[in-house]
């Protein structure tokens, strides 16, 4: 692995804990809306974020206050998300929906069996999905805007 | 504000438990939260109690500290055991205006709330007692057979060690943007979701041109050491198994030996 | 109406065993118009002062009066006191974030609330007084220029807001020389056609000597000198215990003094030292 390509998945990473400690009340928990989701998009415009953006969900909830099965579950979703959001980097209006998708499927069932959050599965489901809709389509697209004029930064 | 997050919680000392090698300590927790999911009663929640008290006072960690992890999920675990209380269907006990309180629905809310509770202590010792960077060691060493596979260990471990490092560097730089922004008039407070969402692109955007820049430096400065990759790599503080590592995994395993015989045997 | 700073105290992190008192009973008057310097040793507390001024940071005791405002007092609005005191951080480059020039420029009038046309003419108005050409660099990306021109566009930024107090933090470090003086005389052009008042926080005593006219100086949270530059550094000792030096031009001649040479005064600037010193060799 190149050493630029690491560095660049380490800053990532950092910046997307860094976030998250910081908006400290809203990223853990059942109503979860993690402003670092916004980050998703960014295995569109580099691929280093797909190890990035694992390694970053991976630490932050291993620096917060959730169980092992979070960390687990919650960077598994991510990554699987992050691969697929490098996939359709071609066409940005579906970019931020893989981790959408990734979370409310996996989270949500984690908050219902796990966290025996007494809502229907679907409730469970849907009010992850629309928290991190609001973070991936409400931050994450025009993010995803301003960044691809500077893509040079990438390289 | 900044200066008070104190980063992960890592307790310093030098007891037993923190001693043990991070391995150990990541493949016990994983153990533990599996036989807290193989439990069926109270009985096995009352021996699981046992082990894990132990367990915290071999630590030293004050029994302060292991309660502050719970307060960030003090109110979902409030929510889950109420709603859970209320709204289980069953054998009804008490009546208070429209909302019942069934037997079945008192004994969920107690055995989902202290199964949560469990597990997050459970989970909490673990990085309450091991350093983030030892963890991400210890992550390394267990995931290298799996290399063989093609996951890149050491480079994920490199990441997660390099990313720790950065976190106070960055957690400082989103702390100047934020100032330079707000002397300018913007306006992180105010304004429904979607308003406030758009808000943080002043932030995002000059944070990630910092970041970026710091990751030019670090990357040119790896490779001016002569950093190429982890092949052969060795390491200053080479990680060894002690028989405190062994007596460890054993009462583990003893542990789980037992949870499984009260839960299915007797 | 002059910047009152009556008794500011404040207190980080108060009550954990950590805590410091990052400011201690400060008290000070800028005039209006005026052009004060403050300078100290790292960790005296310039940087918190001045967060205080522009309302980023809320003092544990004192009072800060803004045109008769007491700034401090919790029910006054940010934006308010935004408007007045303008502050540009170190390194302001860093906070460009915008597609170009004239977008970013426009950030800060436009969150004052103002109008799409008046905000165009300020945009012009501010690349102007900072030396940069409208025409040629409105339209292109902030990043695509050059260290000293994306500092002159951040400084731009914040003066499209017509502060009456400008606050500058450190604005030439990490400059060469050529740029440095650029930025020297882009704030002296500001001063001279906005007439507002100017805050200089600077390591660099020779341009607080030539620009300033009332110099602040704080050690340790306190603040434990006040004067015009001559009555400042003319307290030599004093300021080397305290680790600050004098400007380069009075250090020279400091220095030629302890030689014996019988030079007068104390200059603030290069031209100064150069006469006395041309003086005192003509009477040789």
């Amino acid at each position: 692995m190149k050493t630029k390509y690491l560095v660049h998945g380490a800053v990532i990473a950092a910046v997307y804990t860094a976030l998250t400690l910081l908006l400290m009340p809203l990223s853990y928990g059942v109503m979860q809306i993690r402003v670092s989701e916004a980050l998703t998009v960014l295995p569109a415009l580099s691929p280093a974020a797909i190890p990035g953006l694992f390694i970053g969900c991976f630490v932050a909830n291993m620096l917060g206050p959730n169980g092992m099965i979070d960390i687990i579950l919650g960077s598994s979703a991510t990554l699987l998300a992050a691969l697929a959001s490098y996939k359709l980097r071609n066409r940005p209006l579906l970019v931020p929906l893989p981790p959408v998708l990734a979370n409310g499927l996996i989270i949500g069932p984690m908050l219902y069996y796990v966290y025996a959050v007494p809502v229907p599965l679907w409730a469970c489901i849907l009010w992850v999905a629309l928290g991190e809709a609001i973070a991936c389509y409400g931050i994450g697209l025009p993010l995803l805007r301003y960044m691809s004029k500077r893509k040079s930064i990438f390289r | 504000m900044i200066r008070d997050i104190t980063l992960g919680q890592y307790y310093p000392g030098d007891s037993k438990i923190h001693g043990l090698d991070p391995r150990t300590k990541i493949i016990c927790t994983f153990a533990y939260i599996i036989s807290l999911f193989l439990v069926r009663d109270f009985l096995g929640f009352a021996i699981t109690v046992a082990f894990l008290s132990y367990t915290i006072f071999l630590s030293k960690v004050p029994l302060k500290f292991i309660f502050k992890g719970l307060k960030p999920i003090f109110f979902i675990i409030i929510f889950t055991f109420t709603v859970n209380m209320f709204m289980t269907k069953g054998e009804t006990l008490v009546e208070i205006w429209f909302l019942t309180i069934t037997k079945e629905g008192l004994y969920n809310a107690f055995f989902m709330g202290l199964r949560l509770i469990l597990l997050i202590i459970g989970s909490s010792l673990l990085t309450l007692t091991t350093k983030p960077i030892n963890l991400t060691d210890g992550i390394e060493r267990l995931l290298s057979p799996f290399r063989k596979i093609g996951v890149p260990a050491h480079e994920l471990a490199m990441m997660m060690t390099i990313a720790l490092r950065f976190i106070p560097t960055l957690l400082e730089e989103t702390d100047k943007i934020m100032k330079a922004q707000m002397a300018r008039g913007a306006d992180f407070e105010t304004g429904n979701l979607l308003r406030r969402a758009k808000s943080l692109i002043p932030l995002l955007v000059p944070l990630f041109i910092s970041a970026f820049r710091i990751a030019q430096d670090l990357a040119m400065a790896m490779e001016a050491r002569c950093y190429r990759g982890g092949d052969h790599r060795t390491r200053m503080n080479a990680m060894r198994f002690h028989w405190r590592d062994a007596l460890a995994s054993f009462a583990m395993i003893g542990f789980i030996a037992i949870i499984l015989l009260q839960a299915y045997v007797f | 109406m002059p910047i009152q700073v009556k008794n500011l105290t404040h207190i980080y992190s108060e009550g954990m065993p950590y805590q410091t008192v990052a400011l201690e009973d400060i008290s000070f008057e800028l005039a209006d118009g005026s052009f004060v310097g403050i300078i100290g040793h790292t960790g005296s507390g310039k940087s918190t002062l001045i967060q205080h001024l522009n309302g980023l940071l809320k003092p544990k005791s004192g009072n800060i009066l803004v045109d008769g405002l007491d700034i401090t007092d919790p029910s006054v609005k940010l934006r308010d006191i935004r408007q007045t005191i303008g502050l540009v951080f170190q390194y302001p480059e860093y906070q460009l974030f915008e597609e170009t020039v004239e977008k970013d420029i426009a950030f800060g009038p436009l969150n004052l609330g103002l109008s799409e046309e008046e905000t165009a003419e300020r945009v012009k108005e501010a690349l102007e007084l900072v030396g940069l050409s409208y025409e040629e660099i409105g339209q292109r990306s902030p990043f695509d220029l050059s260290g000293g021109q994306k500092r002159r566009v951040a400084i731009a930024g914040v003066i499209a807001m017509r502060p009456k107090v400008l606050i500058l933090d450190e604005p030439t470090a990490g400059l060469d020389p050529k740029a440095h003086k650029d930025i020297l005389r882009l704030i002296r052009t500001v001063h001279r056609e906005e007439r507002n008042t100017i805050l200089l926080v600077s390591h660099n005593m020779g341009d607080i000597a030539a620009m300033t006219d009332k110099v602040l100086v704080m050690h340790k949270g306190r603040m434990v000198m006040e004067g015009t530059p001559r009555e400042v550094f003319s307290k030599t000792e004093q300021l080397i215990v305290m680790g600050l030096e004098l400007p380069p031009s009075s250090k020279f001649t400091e220095s030629l003094k302890c030689r014996g040479i019988d030079l007068a005064g104390l200059p603030l600037t290069i031209e100064e030292a150069e006469r006395e010193i041309a003086g005192w060799i003509g009477k040789q």
